[in-house]
């Protein structure tokens, strides 16, 4: 009984696939794909000068190879590099005019798009393959100057905001994936807050791969104006396929003056199956920019899904008195492969940053926490602090810890834990006495581990996470 | 440098009549620096030095032929007159005297030959290098339940006139089951701006022990690299001490693979820096059976320029279940120059384990400072005063009392 | 409703209990008393359900074959035990635990779960009978919890799960005088014609305020000696050596 329970659990629920007719532009990376792209989103010149310009760059790049997980090779000419619902060619105005087989989609995800079954308090940008299907909420959000849209929508209306941030985080030469994603990004949103405005609500964006042979490049680009604040959210999957995708993300956030970005994911994409075929291949570049004085960023992630992940999502803190903050839950389980952590560059005086990462590895999977601290000789009277655990549950898997960590200023301090255990017999037998079957025991004590990081999240996306962190894990305990 | 390296190795080839099996061996080692050069920031490992530039800045071009056949003079070097001792005088990578006369003359076993070599070594580049110049195969053997009865410190010299030289020597000890050896290494440089490149094998049978002392005191502007090798069978244990400090730059490199069970390393080290000295340590502790255990403490005091680099690496193989690993460094950086890096680095494949490790580093703590100050010291004698307390607990952890009060007087630290 | 028969248990092919015989029917209160090393906490390890020990013999609980069940099928079958050294689960709430832990059971036995005011309620009640600082339970699971508290802890949790049979282990190791009494309040609250308990002891003085129905000697894995209270005042007099 209790193991047909846990085959049910261990299904990825978001495994179904959408049959939609769906407009792709060639398959292969090359100019006419990224004129085509350009084209089908009207851009103007400048932006496809920029993406020339990046694609350029791109084949003196070489893909990254210091990092643990090692991946077959990409044939990167046998990609779709945009997809959209066909139904999109003449974008629909408004929900009603959405096809039903979309809003179903995302009604089978959880998250209602329609008007009366909107989430409370949240604002969702449906992210579809390639294109941005619906924002909800918007006019609620416009009356206080918020701009949340697709990042093709921001192209065409606040063409001046977009053309003064992009790139300005992730420069376009930065490394393969990024630059990548500079070249061919598709959609991704767009959030804009004015000075001294405090986000009424949560901004969310909901990411689903659902073409098969296609890449997903999202760009998202968060502004947070002087004095102000917002709090945004991230969810992805995928539906279970046997091939290999690809999602390569930019995700630039800038923190003005007095400013507070909170920046929230529950990644779940599909992780390939228990012998470790199909999956994800989440590789992310997401950056943070404390550009004014006593900005904060603080980037919180639940890392659950994908094949392979690799992310680092980092804090430059440029401002005097910024902060960073770095929460993080990685959990793989199977044949999952992480390699996972932050930056922390620490620029200005008086800069802060803090990281609470903790790991767990299960079955054959492989873990690593790769981080650095930087303190400049500038950044003085900055601080870190990093804690680092690592939750290991049998002898198939790995759970590594690479911090690198430099301080070159003498008022500065930095502090770096770290620590690596598994859950004790003790600890299980305890729980199991007092009535839980082994899964949930596991499921309580790991969550007890991960506590201080879901303590971050929104309670909407609390909840969510932690029955994914106990989800993640079925079928792990020997 | 290719055509320097290039000649100096067939003038050393010419030097002496070397089996075909040794020749073979010196011109792989030598074939292999060739492809890879010295290390930079791209090898993991290098990541906070470039050893290129380094020579480059400090040195400049380097020769590598050392007429091994020239007697050096070694009487004008300055022993330790604090205690009794064997030694081993090493001159431009040249053995010139090796003295156990305080040991039983069949308990240690001394190999000086062109012996063969059957070990292959990819290890890194500069054993390659070592490999290619250094020169005669000297192979130290402790037997079985010996323990000798005084240290053997091994000098580090430099002739006068050296200069833009790098240097090699290699020595291999075997301590048989049971045996113990305690090694200071000490270095005299009489000249500057050479390289020198020092590669040491250790086999600890079951049941040895093995503590090295290394001492980098004297102010010298040589650039210095040493390895070495641990193998570690059941019940062995290997203590390791570097105190980091004279040297333009030096780095250390310790790898040890636990491969028996109960057997234990300990690596612990201070970084004393000043000017623009560079120091760096690297640790590798392979946990590769049950029941090992290791221990790491690394401090650091850096003033002025200097910079120094922690990496250390705890690896636990998925058998080495029950593994105990601990590794910690602090470091105070006196100067609004100096610098400290450090990485921490833990890869494990065992659920049944127990690593952590820890860093931190920032200046001294001002309230201390402070409080002492209240109670009538001046800034510098608080100053003294707390770093002494610092490097304390670090150098309480050399388990062998005459050396520790060898380094506490070095040092300057008091009780 | 506890049979044992004829058990014996191994430990990395030590042997710890031998030929172990007892029963206990409803609402009976046993001690079991016994030196260090007896074999007293094996015993309640292994009725417990704790893995590692080699175990020959028969466990009946109220009929049913004890070691056909796992550990948590026994607690939803009504069987506590209340640690010696109850653990520390860091991050995870003391009242979460307790909710999760109560509804388990409840669902097990098809009875209906609590929701969160129905529980606070409960908690609250016992608490105070218990003179448990409500405040820790929003606490982390006995992190930062003194001895006392941690068996008092137990003991909470033992009112709030209602259980048939309560297996205390050394309950009062480690307890002041006022601590003590208190538990034992607790226990006696929960004694009624259904409900059984296992005391397990070094010394008499729990026994003062939980008065015993039977008391078992243990020593070298075997029952030597059984009897009434009267044996738990004979043994503080004589010492273990003497009992015999």
């Amino acid at each position: 009984m209790r193991d047909k329970q846990i085959e049910d659990l261990k299904d990825y629920k978001y495994g179904f696939s959408t049959d939609i007719e769906s407009f792709k532009a060639p398959k292969g990376l090359n100019e006419d794909v990224i004129k085509f792209i350009s084209n089908i989103k009207k851009e103007p010149r400048w932006l496809l000068d920029w993406r020339l310009k990046a694609f350029e760059r791109l084949k003196v790049l070489k893909e990254p190879d210091w990092q643990k997980p090692k991946y077959p090779k990409i044939d990167y000419q046998d990609l779709y590099y945009y997809s959209a619902p066909k139904s999109f060619k003449d974008k629909p105005k408004s929900l009603d005019e959405l096809d039903p087989k979309l809003l179903e989609t995302y009604q089978k995800l959880g998250i209602p798009l329609n008007e009366q079954k909107r989430l409370n308090g949240i604002a969702v940008d449906a992210v579809f393959d390639s294109v941005s299907v619906a924002t909800t909420f918007k006019e609620t959000l416009t009356k206080q100057g918020i701009i949340f849209c697709s990042i093709s929508e921001a192209v065409q209306k606040h063409p001046e905001l977009v053309k003064k941030y992009l790139g300005t985080v992730i420069p376009l030469t930065d490394h393969f994936f990024a630059t990548l994603n500079s070249a061919v990004f598709t959609d991704g949103s767009f959030v804009y807050i004015p000075p001294g405005v405090r986000c009424p609500m949560e901004l969310s964006t909901y990411f689903r791969i659902n073409a098969s042979d296609t890449g997903q490049f999202e760009r998202t680009l968060i502004i947070a104006d002087k004095g102000s604040y917002v709090s945004y959210l991230e969810g992805c999957t995928a539906p279970m396929r046997d091939e290999n995708q690809l999602h390569a993300a930019n995700v630039e956030l800038i923190a003005l003056d007095d400013a507070e970005i909170k920046y929230s994911t529950v990644q779940n994409w599909y992780p390939g199956d228990k012998d470790g075929k199909g999956g994800i291949y989440n590789f992310v570049t997401k950056r943070g920019l404390c550009k004014g004085k006593n900005s904060k960023i603080s980037w919180t992630q639940v890392e659950t899904g994908s094949a392979i992940t690799w992310k680092y999502p980092s804090c430059i803190l440029k401002g005097d008195n910024s902060i960073g903050e770095f929460y993080s839950i990685a959990i793989t389980n199977n044949h999952q492969k992480a390699d996972t952590g932050t930056k922390m560059i620490h620029l200005g005086k008086n800069t802060k940053s803090k990281i609470i990462s903790k790991g767990i590895s299960a079955g054959f999977s492989d873990m690593t926490y790769r981080g650095l601290v930087d303190i400049s000789p500038k950044a003085t009277n900055s601080n870190n602090f990093t804690q680092c655990d690592s939750l290991l549950m049998g002898n198939k898997c790995g759970a590594h810890t690479v911090p690198y960590i430099k301080n070159k200023n003498s008022d500065s301090n930095i502090a770096h834990e770290a620590t690596t255990s598994k859950i004790s017999e003790e600890q299980l037998h305890y729980c199991q006495q007092r009535g839980l079957n082994p899964e949930e025991a596991v499921g309580l004590i790991v969550n007890g581990f991960c506590k201080e990081v879901l303590q971050q999240l929104p309670m909407e996306f609390a909840v969510e996470a932690q029955k994914l962190v106990g989800i993640s894990l079925e079928g792990s305990v020997g | 440098m290719e055509d320097q390296l290039k000649i100096d190795f067939e003038k050393k080839l010419k030097d002496f009549s070397y089996s075909d099996q040794e020749k073979k061996f010196k011109e792989t080692n030598f074939e292999e620096f060739l492809k890879q050069g010295f290390p930079n920031r791209k090898l993991e490992n290098w990541k906070f030095s470039d050893l290129n530039q380094i020579i480059k800045n400090n040195i400049g071009e380097l020769t590598f032929y050392n007429d091994y056949k020239k007697e050096n003079q070694i009487d004008k070097i300055e022993l330790i007159s604090e205690l009794e001792h064997n030694k081993i005088i090493i001159v431009d990578g040249k053995i010139e005297k090796i003295d156990f006369k305080f040991e039983d003359k069949d308990k240690v076993v001394v190999l000086v030959e062109q012996g063969e070599e059957t070990i292959k070594e990819n290890i890194n580049s500069l054993i390659n290098l070592n490999n290619a110049f250094s020169n005669k195969f000297c192979k130290i053997i402790i037997k079985k339940n010996y323990s000798l009865k005084k240290p053997l410190v091994i000098y580090h010299s430099t002739n006068k006139n050296t200069q833009s030289k790098n240097t090699n020597s290699r020595i291999d000890f075997k301590l048989e089951e049971n045996a113990c050896l305690r090694l200071i290494d000490i270095f005299k440089d009489n000249s500057e701006k050479n390289f020198l490149n020092i590669y040491y094998n250790f086999e600890l049978d079951k049941s040895s022990i093995l503590k090295n002392y290394k001492i980098d005191k004297a102010i010298n502007n040589n650039v210095k690299y040493s390895y070495n090798n641990v193998k570690q069978e059941a019940n062995s244990i290997s203590e390791t001490f570097i105190l980091s400090s004279g040297s333009k730059f030096f780095k250390n490199e310790i790898n040890c693979d636990l491969l028996g069970q109960h057997s234990s390393a300990f690596v612990n080290g201070i970084f004393d820096l000043d000017d623009e000295n560079h120091h760096e340590i690297k640790s590798n502790i392979n946990h590769l059976v049950e029941n090992t255990k290791s221990y790491q403490l690394v401090k650091s005091v850096l003033e002025k320029k200097s910079k120094a680099v922690y990496q250390g690496k705890i690896f636990v193989s998925s058998e080495a279940q029950k593994t105990d690993g601990y590794q910690l460094s602090n470091a105070i950086l006196l100067s609004e120059n100096s610098e400290f890096n450090a990485k921490p680095e833990l890869e494990i494949y065992a659920d049944d384990v127990k690593c952590s490790h820890g860093s931190s580093s920032g200046s001294l703590d001002d309230n201390s400072i402070f409080y002492l100050m209240s109670r009538g010291l001046n800034f510098k004698e608080a100053k003294k005063l707390l770093i002494n307390g610092f490097l304390l607990d670090v150098i309480e952890k050399i388990t062998d009392e005459e050396i520790k009060n060898l380094i506490k007087n070095l040092l300057g630290v008091k009780e | 409703m506890l049979k044992i028969n004829n058990l014996s248990a191994k430990i990395d092919n030590k042997s710890i209990l031998q030929d172990f015989k007892l029963e206990i029917n409803p609402g009976e209160v046993h001690a079991i008393m016994g030196p260090n090393g007896s074999g007293k906490s094996t015993l309640s390890n292994i009725l417990s359900g704790k893995k590692g020990y080699d175990v020959t013999g028969e466990v009946l609980f109220e009929n049913n074959d004890l070691f056909s069940l796992e550990t948590e099928e026994r607690a939803h079958k009504g069987i506590f035990l209340a640690f010696q050294y109850p653990l520390e689960i860091p991050g995870v709430n003391t009242n979460v635990f307790l909710k999760t832990s109560l509804n388990a059971i409840k669902k097990a036995r098809g009875e209906k779960e609590l929701d969160a005011i129905q529980f606070l309620k409960l908690v609250k009640e016992k608490a105070k009978e218990l003179k448990f600082d409500e405040e820790k339970l929003g606490r982390q699971l006995n992190v930062g919890f003194s001895g006392g508290e941690k068996k008092k802890n137990e003991i909470l949790q033992m009112s709030i799960l209602n259980p048939k049979l309560s297996i205390l282990d050394e309950t009062d190791s480690g307890l002041d005088i006022d601590a003590l009494k208190t538990v034992a309040e607790g226990v006696n609250a929960l004694r009624k014609k259904n409900n059984s308990f296992l005391i397990i002891t070094h010394y008499q003085r729990l026994l003062e305020y939980i008065k015993p129905d039977f008391v078992h000697v243990l020593m070298n894995g075997k029952i030597i000696k059984s009897g009434g209270p009267e044996l738990a005042l004979e043994l503080e007099k004589k010492g273990y050596e003497n009992i015999n």
